[in-house]
Order: C-alpha cells, then sequence, then structure tokens
C-alpha cells in the first residue's frame, strides 16, 4: 500500500546519480572561466617582494605607457574602507585589518597594485613597469619573534578594527577555565604533557581563484566567481566599493574545489573595482604560484595538551594551549583559535577541570584562513598523540581509554557553552553518537588487537597500528542561517532555490533529495538552482559543514510548506480532508477511499483552475545547536628504519554523520578529507627563505598526495539518528582531515617507539628521531 | 606555458638545418624536442623555437655494440619497446617507470633530460652509471665523448650551439638497479642511485656506481667502485659499502633534505641498489 | 603561423601563435573541458590525447599538433550521448568537484586502449600525474576498474 511505502524513505539514503555528474563528467563549460565575454580586460596584480615595507612612492606613468594598459589601481587611488576578507557572517568576528591596496605591505606576496589591460601580455609588461619606492621594514616570521618585546609592529595602522592587541602582535587570544586546573592535576594520578605542530599548509583546490566582473544590460555588476560564500561576496564588496547591495549580484557557477580558500573575499573587490573604473569585463584568474603565495593557507599551530588521569583510565583535567602564527593579515585569526578547543575538547567530557587558551599571532608570512577543519585538525592532533600517550603510561590500550572517555548520546560540555566562534557559545546536548560502535567496528576492521599485540617487522621495515578520534560540528550555533525557496511546475515538477553553495561536495544532490522526499517525489522532478544572489535566497554559504544540516532543513521546511499547500488542494478535488490524504509517489492519495490525484493535476489546477496560486514557499533555519559527527580513524604504516619513509598501508575511517542522504557522497567527503590529511601527514609543507619568501611555490615542489601514495581508503558509515538533522542527517565535510595526524604519528609510535610531534613527518624528521632514540 | 616572446616556430627537416638555423638566431634560438623544460623555462630571450622531431631521431635500436637510443626518442617510447626491456638487468624500465608520470613521459625525450641535465634528475645518474655515450653535431662537426666526460665540460654552452641526436648505452655482462627516495610518487628524487656489478667465478669482475640529486648531478663513485672488484658479493660487503659511502660521500643540502640525511640514506641506497644488482647478475 | 590537424574528428586548420601552449589553443577552438590548474604540467586537468596518447596541453607547444590526432572530452562523447568511461565516473561516485575529470577520464581512456584488463594498483600507476584534491581517489580507480568491466563486455566504443 502507498501509505506504508511512503513511510520508508524513497529518495534520502539512495545512490542516486549527482545532479551535476553528467555535465561534469562530459566536459561542459560551468566554471567560472569557462566563459568568454567581448571586449574583456585580464586583470593581474602586482606583489610586493618584501615582507615588511613601507611603500613611499609609487610611480605608474611608464606602465600606463603600455599599449593595451586600460586602468592602474593602487592606495593612491582608491577608498580606503577597512574589511575582512574572511567570508562570515555579519558582523565578522575576524579584524578588519585589510584594505583594498595599503601604503604598507606586510608579506612577500601581499598586494602592491592591480592592472586591467586588453591582453595578458601587456598587463604583465605593465606590472613590470610600475615603480614602487619601498622602505624595508624589520620582519618577524614565527609566533615567538612576533611576540617578543621590541617586534616589530605589524599592524599599526590607526583604521583598523577589532584586533586583540596590535602593539603585541596578538590578532585574538582566548582563555577560559572550567574548574580548577592545578586541583585537577594534583588530583591526577598519571600527567602526561605533548606539543604538536603545524606547518604552512595550502588547500590546493584544483581550479585556482578565479572571476568575473561586468555589468550586464541594466548596469548592475555582475560578479561570477569561483566562492564559498557569495552572499558575503556581495555585502562586503558592496561596502569595501561603497555600491548598494542592490546594484550587485553575484553567480557562483560549479567551482573546482575550495576547502576554506574561497571562503575568503580576495579578487572579487579588486575585479568589480577595475570593472567599475573601466566600464569594461574584467576577467581575472591566479596561477597556481600566486595561489600558493598570495591567496590563504592554513593555520600553523603549535598546540600543547596536558593531561591528567586517574588510574582507571578517566580523564581528570586537561590543558590545552594553542599558538597560531596568522600571517600577515587576521582573517579567520580567532574562530580558528576558539574551534582548536571547542571542537575538540567536548569529546573528552569527564574532565572536570579543563582550560584552554591561547593566541593568534600575526607574522609576515603569507594569509592563514580558513582551511578545512578549521582548527579542530590542530586540536586533534595534540589532543589525540597526547591520549595515546596517556594510555602508554597507564598501561591501557589506547582503545579502550577512548571507550572510556569520549561523549556520549544525552550528555554534554562545558565547552559548547563557553567556547563559540570567537565568542562565548552556547549550550547544547549531544543527541546521537555512534562513536563507541565506530571505534569497535573500525578496530575490527583493522584487526587491531592482533596487530597491537604483535608488530610486524620485514627487513628494514616496522609495521605499527595507531588510531585517533575526531569529532567537529554541523554549522554554526546562533549565527549560521540559510533559506530555500521551493515552487511547483503545473506540472508536477518542482524547482529548488537555494543560496547554498555546491563546492563540489554535491551539496546540490543532496539539497534536492531532501526535498524529493519530503516532496514524494524522484530526484528527477527537482530542477536546483544555487547560489545566485540575485535568484536565490540567502545562504551563510559553504563552510564549517554547515549544508546538509542547515541548508538541510531549510529545504526540509520549504518542503514541507509547499507539501501542506498541495494537500490543501488536493483536499478540495477529492473532497476530503487533509488529515486523511498521504503525498508519495507523485500523487495524493485518500487514505480512506483509496482515490488519488497526481501532482500534475493539483499543479494545473492551482495555477490555471481555481483557486488560483503558485504552490510556493521559501523557508529559513538558523542553527540553535551544532550536532558534532564523530569517526574513528585507524592506521597501518610501515617506516623504513633505515632511511625513516613512512608508508600508509592501510586506513580506515568509521564515522558518524546521523542518516546519510548520499552514501556514495558521504564516502567521498571521508576519502577526500583522509586523503587530504595524509598529505598533511606525510609531505605538504609550505618552506620559506630567510627573507620570507615561499620557495616552494608550484606543485612540483608542494607535493600534494597522488593515486600511487594513498592506500585504498576504507570507509565505514556508522549511522545514527540526529533528532534535529533532516531526515536524521548529521555534517561530514570536514571530520575526515581531524584523523590523519595523530594516527599515523601513534602508529608510528608503535611501529618504532618514536613521537613525531611535528608535521609533515619527512623521512628526515623520522630518521632523526629514529637516530636520537639510539642514542638516548 | 612560462616561456615568453617566442616569434618563430620552425620543423627543422634535418639536423643540418637545425643547427644553421641555431646560428642564426645568435643565441636567440632554442633546440625543442619535446618541450617540457622549455615550456616551464621563464626565460624572455628566446624567439624561434626550432622543432627536431621531425628529424628521424625517434628510434631505439640494439646490437652487438649495445642500444642506441635517437635523441627525440619519448622515454614511453623507451619503455615500450621489446628492446629496452631485457638492457642491463631491466635497469631502464626501473628506472624511467618511475620518472615523472605517463603523459609526460610521452612528451619528455632521453635527449632531453640528457641535456637539461637537471641536478635531482634520475636520468643523468642512469646514463653516468651505464657509461653512455652521446653523439652530437656541432658547427665543428659531429663529436661523440662519454656522458661523465661531457658533464665535467661546458656542457651547456656545448648544447646551446649543438644538437645532440643519440645516446648509445655499452653492453655489459652482469645488472644494474636503480633506487631512489622521493618525498612521494612522481616527484623528483630526494637522492638517487643507479648501481651495476658483474660477477665471475662468484666475485665481482666490474661495478660502477652513481649517485644523484645530492642535491649535485648524478656523478660516480669511482674510489668505491675500484675497491670492489675482486669481493664476493656477500651481505657484509654491503654493509662495508654503506659505511664506506657514508664516511666518504660528498653531499649538500637544499630545501628538500639536509646533508646529513643524504649522507646517511645514500648508503642505504647504495647497499640497497648493489644487492639488487649482484642479485640479478646472478641469475 | 598557420597549423592544420584533426580535433575530435574534425579537420581545424587555424591561426596559432608560434609560442602559444596547446592548452591556450583548445580553449579558444571552445574545447572548454581542457581546464588550466596548476600551468607546469603537475596537476594534469589540461591532459588531451595526441595520437592517442595523453599529454599536457599547457606544456605542448600549439604547432606540434601539425598533421597530428587531438582527442578532448568533447570528442570522447556528449550529454546526451556520454561514453562509458564517462558514465562509470559518474555511477562511480568519481565526480566532486569535476576539475580534474576530464583529464582523468581521458588518461584513463588512453590506459583501457593498451591494457583492458588492468589492476587496482596499475590503474593508480597510471592516473599518477592526475591529481585530484577532492576524492582521495579510492572512487576514480572504482571508476576506472567499472568501465573496464564494461568495456570487456562490449559495452563500449
Amino acid at each position: 500500500m502507498a501509505v506504508v511505502r511512503s513511510r520508508t524513505k524513497e529518495v534520502v539514503g539512495q545512490n542516486v546519480l549527482k545532479v551535476d555528474g553528467l555535465p561534469l563528467a562530459t566536459g561542459q563549460p560551468k566554471y567560472t572561466m569557462d566563459m568568454d565575454l567581448p571586449g574583456a580586460l585580464i586583470g593581474k596584480i602586482l606583489y610586493s617582494p618584501h615582507a615588511h615595507a613601507e611603500i613611499l612612492a609609487i610611480d605608474t606613468s611608464e606602465a600606463e605607457r603600455v599599449p593595451g594598459v586600460v586602468c592602474i589601481l593602487h592606495h593612491g587611488n582608491v577608498p580606503r574602507v577597512p574589511y575582512t576578507t574572511a567570508g562570515q557572517g555579519w558582523p565578522e568576528p575576524s579584524p578588519y585589518d585589510t584594505v583594498l591596496f595599503d601604503k604598507k605591505v606586510r608579506y612577500v606576496g601581499d598586494r602592491v597594485a592591480a592592472v586591467a589591460a586588453e591582453t595578458e601580455e601587456a598587463a604583465l609588461e605593465a606590472l613590470r613597469k610600475i615603480r614602487v619606492e619601498y622602505k624595508i621594514l624589520p620582519a618577524v616570521f614565527s609566533i615567538d619573534e612576533a611576540l617578543a618585546p621590541g617586534a616589530p609592529v605589524i599592524h599599526d595602522e590607526p583604521d583598523a578594527q577589532g584586533i586583540y592587541d596590535p602593539q603585541r602582535n596578538i590578532a585574538a587570544a582566548v582563555d577560559i577555565v572550567i574548574g580548577d586546573l592545578d586541583r585537577g592535576f594534583a588530583e591526577s594520578d598519571v600527567v602526561v604533557e605533548e606539543t604538536c605542530e603545524i606547518p604552512y599548509s595550502q588547500h590546493c583546490a584544483l581550479e585556482p581563484h578565479a572571476v568575473w566582473a561586468y555589468f550586464d544590460e541594466d548596469g548592475r555588476l555582475v560578479i561570477r566567481t569561483s566562492t564559498q560564500v557569495p552572499f558575503h561576496v556581495r555585502r562586503i564588496v558592496s561596502r569595501v566599493l561603497g555600491i548598494p547591495m542592490a546594484r550587485i549580484r553575484v553567480v557562483k557557477p560549479r567551482i573546482g574545489g575550495g576547502f576554506g580558500s574561497k571562503q575568503e573575499v580576495i579578487l572579487e573587490p579588486v575585479a568589480a573595482a577595475l570593472a567599475l573604473r573601466t566600464g569594461r569585463p574584467v576577467k581575472m584568474v591566479l596561477t597556481r604560484e600566486e595561489v600558493l603565495v598570495s591567496s590563504r593557507t592554513q593555520h600553523p599551530y603549535r598546540v600543547r595538551v596536558k593531561l591528567g588521569a586517574r588510574r582507571d583510565g578517566v580523564l581528570h583535567a586537561i590543558e590545552m594551549e594553542a599558538l597560531a602564527n596568522t600571517g600577515a593579515y587576521g582573517t579567520h585569526a580567532g574562530t580558528v583559535l576558539y574551534n582548536v578547543g571547542s571542537k575538540s575538547l567536548p569529546l573528552y567530557n569527564k574532565a572536570r577541570h579543563v582550560r584552554f587558551h591561547g593566541k593568534a599571532v600575526y607574522t609576515n608570512l603569507p594569509i592563514a584562513g580558513a582551511y578545512r577543519g578549521y582548527g579542530a585538525t590542530q586540536g586533534f592532533f595534540a589532543l589525540e598523540v597526547a591520549m595515546d600517550e596517556l594510555a602508554e603510561k597507564l598501561g591501557l590500550d589506547p582503545l579502550e581509554l577512548r571507550l572510556k572517555n569520549h561523549i556520549r548520546e544525552g550528555e554534554t560540555s562545558p565547552i559548547f557553552e563557553r567556547l563559540g566562534e570567537g565568542r562565548e557559545g552556547k549550550a547544547q546536548i549531544v543527541r546521537s553518537c555512534k562513536l563507541a560502535e565506530a571505534l569497535r567496528i573500525g578496530a575490527e576492521r583493522i584487526g587491531w588487537q592482533e596487530k597491537r599485540r604483535t608488530p610486524r617487522r620485514e627487513g628494514s621495515w616496522a609495521y605499527g597500528v595507531g588510531l585517533a578520534c575526531a569529532m567537529q560540528g554541523s554549522g554554526i550555533t546562533g549565527i549560521d542561517m540559510a533559506a530555500a525557496t521551493i515552487l511547483m511546475n503545473e506540472d508536477g515538477s518542482f524547482r529548488l532555490l537555494v543560496g547554498a553553495t555546491d563546492l563540489g561536495t554535491g551539496s546540490d544532490t543532496v539539497l534536492a533529495q531532501i526535498a524529493a522526499e519530503a516532496l514524494g517525489v524522484p530526484v528527477e522532478k527537482i530542477v536546483v538552482y544555487s547560489s545566485d544572489t540575485d535568484f536565490t535566497p540567502f545562504d551563510k554559504g559553504a563552510y564549517a559543514s554547515s549544508t546538509t544540516y542547515v541548508s538541510g532543513n531549510a529545504v526540509l521546511r520549504a518542503a514541507e510548506e509547499v507539501k501542506r499547500q498541495i494537500l490543501a488542494v488536493a483536499s478540495e478535488i477529492l473532497e476530503e480532508p487533509v488529515e486523511e490524504l498521504v503525498l508519495a509517489q507523485e500523487k495524493v492519495v485518500s487514505l480512506r477511499t483509496g482515490k488519488a490525484v497526481s501532482l500534475e493535476e493539483i499543479g494545473l489546477r492551482a495555477m490555471y483552475v481555481a483557486n488560483q496560486q503558485h504552490i510556493a514557499a521559501t523557508a529559513s533555519f538558523a542553527c540553535p545547536e551544532s550536532p558534532p559527527p564523530f569517526a574513528a580513524f585507524f592506521c597501518e604504516v610501515a617506516v623504513d628504519t633505515e632511511t625513516g619513509v613512512v608508508k600508509v598501508e592501510r586506513f580506515v575511517v568509521a564515522a558518524d554523520c546521523g542518516q546519510p542522504i548520499h552514501p556514495k557522497l558521504a564516502e567521498g567527503q571521508l576519502e577526500g578529507a583522509v586523503a587530504q590529511g595524509i598529505g598533511m601527514a606525510l609531505y605538504e609543507e609550505m618552506l620559506f627563505s630567510e627573507r620570507g619568501s615561499c620557495v616552494n611555490r608550484s606543485f612540483f615542489d608542494y607535493r600534494i598526495p597522488t593515486a600511487l601514495d594513498l592506500p585504498e581508503i576504507e570507509t565505514i558509515l556508522v549511522p545514527s539518528e540526529e533528532p534535529t538533522g533532516p531526515f536524521g542527517a548529521k555534517s561530514i565535510a570536514e571530520i575526515g582531515i581531524n584523523g590523519p595526524l595523530p594516527a599515523i604519528s601513534n602508529a608510528i609510535y608503535h611501529a618504532v617507539g618514536v613521537r613525531l610531534t611535528r608535521a609533515p613527518f619527512t623521512p628526515e624528521r623520522v630518521l632523526a628521531a629514529l637516530r636520537a632514540k639510539e642514542r638516548r | 606555458m612560462r616561456l615568453r616572446g617566442v616569434k618563430r616556430y620552425h620543423w627543422a627537416r634535418d639536423v643540418d638545418e637545425a643547427l644553421s638555423l641555431l646560428s642564426a638566431y645568435q643565441g636567440k634560438g632554442a633546440i625543442l624536442a619535446g618541450g617540457v623544460d622549455l615550456a616551464r623555462s621563464p626565460r624572455t630571450d628566446i624567439e624561434g623555437l626550432i622543432d627536431i622531431t621531425g628529424t628521424e631521431l625517434s628510434y631505439l635500436r640494439a646490437d652487438s655494440a649495445g642500444l642506441r637510443i635517437g635523441a627525440t626518442t619519448t622515454l614511453s617510447a623507451i619503455l615500450d619497446h621489446p628492446q629496452a626491456r631485457e638492457y642491463g638487468g631491466g635497469v631502464l624500465i626501473q628506472t624511467l617507470r618511475t620518472v615523472a608520470y605517463p603523459a609526460l613521459r610521452n612528451m619528455a625525450t632521453l635527449g632531453g633530460a640528457v641535456v637539461s641535465a637537471h641536478p635531482w634528475a634520475d636520468i643523468p645518474t642512469l646514463l653516468v652509471a651505464l657509461g653512455a655515450e652521446v653523439t652530437y653535431q656541432s658547427p665543428e662537426g659531429e663529436k661523440r665523448l662519454p656522458l661523465e666526460n661531457l658533464y665535467q665540460t661546458d656542457f651547456r654552452r656545448v648544447f646551446r650551439e649543438g644538437v645532440l641526436v643519440e645516446v648509445r648505452l655499452p653492453p655489459w655482462e652482469g645488472a644494474f638497479a636503480f633506487a631512489k627516495i622521493t618525498r612521494n610518487a612522481g616527484d623528483i628524487a630526494l637522492l638517487n642511485v643507479c648501481a651495476g656489478l658483474g660477477l665471475r667465478e662468484g666475485r665481482i669482475a666490474w661495478a660502477r656506481v652513481a649517485v644523484g640529486a645530492r642535491p649535485a648531478r648524478g656523478e660516480r663513485l669511482t674510489w668505491l667502485e675500484a675497491g670492489l672488484v675482486g669481493e664476493p658479493p656477500t651481505e657484509r660487503l654491503w654493509e662495508q659499502v654503506a659505511q664506506e659511502v657514508r664516511a666518504r660521500l660528498e653531499v649538500g643540502e637544499d630545501r628538500r633534505a639536509s646533508a646529513g640525511w643524504r649522507r646517511e640514506v645514500a648508503g642505504v641506497l647504495v647497499r640497497r641498489a648493489l644487492a639488487q644488482a649482484a642479485g640479478k647478475a646472478a641469475l | 603561423m598557420k597549423v592544420y590537424f584533426e580535433l575530435n574528428g574534425k579537420a581545424q586548420y587555424v591561426d596559432v601563435e608560434p609560442g602559444e601552449s596547446l592548452l591556450s589553443l583548445l580553449r579558444r577552438l571552445g574545447m572548454k573541458s581542457v581546464k588550466e590548474g596548476c600551468g607546469t604540467g603537475e596537476c594534469g586537468t589540461c591532459t588531451v590525447l595526441l595520437e592517442g596518447k595523453p599529454v599536457r596541453s599547457c606544456l605542448t607547444f600549439a604547432p606540434k599538433v601539425q598533421g597530428k590526432r587531438v582527442t578532448t572530452l568533447e570528442g570522447l562523447g556528449t550529454l546526451e550521448d556520454p561514453h562509458p568511461l564517462q558514465r562509470a565516473f559518474v555511477e562511480a561516485g568519481a565526480v566532486q568537484c569535476g576539475y580534474c575529470t576530464p583529464g582523468m577520464i581521458l588518461t584513463a581512456y588512453a590506459l583501457l586502449e593498451t591494457n583492458p584488463e588492468p589492476t587496482p594498483y596499475e590503474v593508480r600507476e597510471y592516473l599518477v600525474g592526475n591529481l585530484c584534491r577532492c576524492t582521495g581517489y579510492r572512487k576514480i580507480v572504482d571508476a576506472v576498474l567499472l568501465a573496464a568491466e564494461w568495456k570487456r563486455e562490449g559495452r563500449w566504443r
């Protein structure tokens, strides 16, 4: 009977074809740069060759004479409006420490001027001919140098806002205490302490940052851009350039990956300013070198964790101190800092005494920004390595230690309330958690007990297994909001308009599934149109693992309202009360009589026949809580004791993301995040000259994992039912990146008895650690 | 495409035409084969490209004098060639199948690798160990000499004025093996080693060992080779070799690895390559 | 200078700059599936087939295609009539952001031409020069193995 079937999920939980899959697999021109416009200019940026310098003079006269050069912008001819490039909700928690072009440069790669020209050659020639006179200032490159008394002040401009302590180069700081830490450690039977470091590394989305800015036939500014945050782009460009928001349209076409790098408003205001000044379409696309040096990076961190536990293995006290190098500007500085603690410490909620403190420090190095994991990766690296050490000291299986301490369904942690997004958070209860199952399933899959007992050795290769746990959130509590509009066509199909930003994750598909499930139609009947500020309702954008949960809930609400309207029309047609009607399989059926009316009949009647109305609804969802997904990571490594080479032989991740809406896409998120984490663990690191210039500025020298470097990542979804999620779903996008660093470090320890606490674990570092151990 | 400023593209019909074009450009012309290094070059002074891939220099022939490989033969063509498979105990295949990745190997030529002679590259280390001879045409005529000797001279000037036409690999009674360490697959080497030996009556009859990417370009360790002759190929010997390499090898540091790591690991790689070569030679 | 070549089965006689890249030429000709991800040959998003073999179009001087056969993803299949490999990539979940997909599919196509029964390791070895930051490669390998199966069953062209 239709009624019964309507209760089981028909679309949600199915691996439907990704809605943009075939267009992408057949190479349709869907990305920002796949469009050509007649009369377009090419925009290029001049970058600083100095790490810290004052611009005494800029002479563009020679550059202006290059044939084809149309416009040159620099600090002398653009308005000075302090803002942040962080694509965050208003008011942004990041400091307003950036202007379009400044009189001062703060790192090698900082922007000095921009040129628009008829051809790329002309633009590049003009860049070479801009004469800039610099007064070189002393520069600092490390956290310790920047904090030292007498260090040069990087942000001495008087109009910056929201910097925690500009005189001491501190962009943001935090210090929260729960309980009494000293007492906590005094009462602990076992105390361990570890410090772990993550260097500068990069997102490496394969599509570089790219933008078109042009005027449409009504004279409105259109910005077609590779962004995760179209609505924040519109708001920030409007403010920085003084253009009313109503005169700006931001369109996000398909995006070639983001991972946080496109949660930054980098090129858009520059391209828009050039278009505004010239009245011509302007296209800007970064080279890979520019992406590596002058876009954004992960936040390098040094995180110290001290754990105190009772003899039985229950944690009693935790201290976490996090020091970030946020680079030349403070975009996401404070929020990433808070997240180091807020996304990691609630996992072990048994500890009564907790302190989390830290600073994000300016230096004259590239700008750190949003990066998948967003601080949680840095926090879990230190926390989970320390947990491994604690297990050893207690003589406990690391698996057992996790099972004893991790948060359970129905429990809370005071951290949720004390630490939010650069400010206080909101109390919440964990309503779904299958971490214990994930740990057990993952352990069984990798053969944990057996492999822990008998470490394998083959010639110079030593094998070991390690584990780590992690959590994340699903959106930002009290800040994130998303809206969705659903409109019914008269043939019984629907248009789903969402501001949500699919950057390759498959969120358009997931949101279509949610709408289809609620409306009793197959996914093919949902036409998704996303991320166009003229045509779709607001959405905060794609970040903080929010789309499935926050945007998905908005879609579900809109669909429920549309369903209500459909049932009302059906009730007129069938002459039955709404309570007797069920919507399923593209029709409305009466429970009492079995009579049915198709969605097409309903659509035609509503649109053309009686009680005319467009069946449609818009709904919003603001995130009252942020249910964490949980994951257990297990890996087996081989360490060559003669060369220090580490190979990841197996990697198992078991994750609870609630009910997966699209299991294959959920797996894909985990696999991709784990791969990125393995890259961070083994070789990804931006290196700098002593003048602060990035020296490995290409994929030739900044290595990311290839198909041959990775094992077949084994993903296991361990579903829970999140009562606040759309059809029980939570997030999955980021959590996977939090596990590889500690899991691999712990596996290396199991294999050869040395703790690698500084990423990446290069052959050089591993061999040095082995030799140091032999000398001891 | 980083190379900018190119004004003309020539298809040379033969090597002589390539040579005369090259001299006509007076330093502003460049010989182009696979093009992978030229395309990535930041130079702006090259006005003319002289493509020599139409000059019938793509071939691989085997005879009693070993292998003769035309300069524009791609790395893929070598890998696919049945006569390359057995050479030197399979060392050509072993080495080339981990140089870069398939699409690049479809473009890159053996001659290009010889001419570019990147210090981190695997092919110079391989060819020096194998005792390769190169033939090139210069304004003064055709010359043939061991690559090892050429690399001791101002070879970059030689290749600015001349055209490399062939690489000859001598026949060896014995086997070679290649070893390297990279950060990840497809990466350039942090250190690479090619070692070979021949056995006669259970003792080493000859040995050749080259170490490259240290970070300087691959060169032979003649001081090591001499001491191996007459010794039985045992684990003990390899251990001594590793220690000797550690003690005597000249290494340096760059951003990819320190001198200390290179010194220690070079010993390990030389030991492993020699042991592997000995295993193959004994077959 | 003028260059005559075959692009996806159709003859082309076009003007090119002597120092132009094949990537630039192909995108000018509307082949937008050919992507630029790094411009230095390492990422693989600009991969096309030259005489059936994968090459990097960003490092190939455009005049080099004179008299030769070039295949881009547009030449493999269309939205209405996709090639089995393209369908396999979608079915296996191998397409996330899609930016690496054209180069991946063309490289995989070349692999299956010479090795119709590759092992998972051989697939990884052949795709080693095509970077993907989204998938961790597992589903890409799955897609190629699925397509190989289809090819052996004769569901191919």
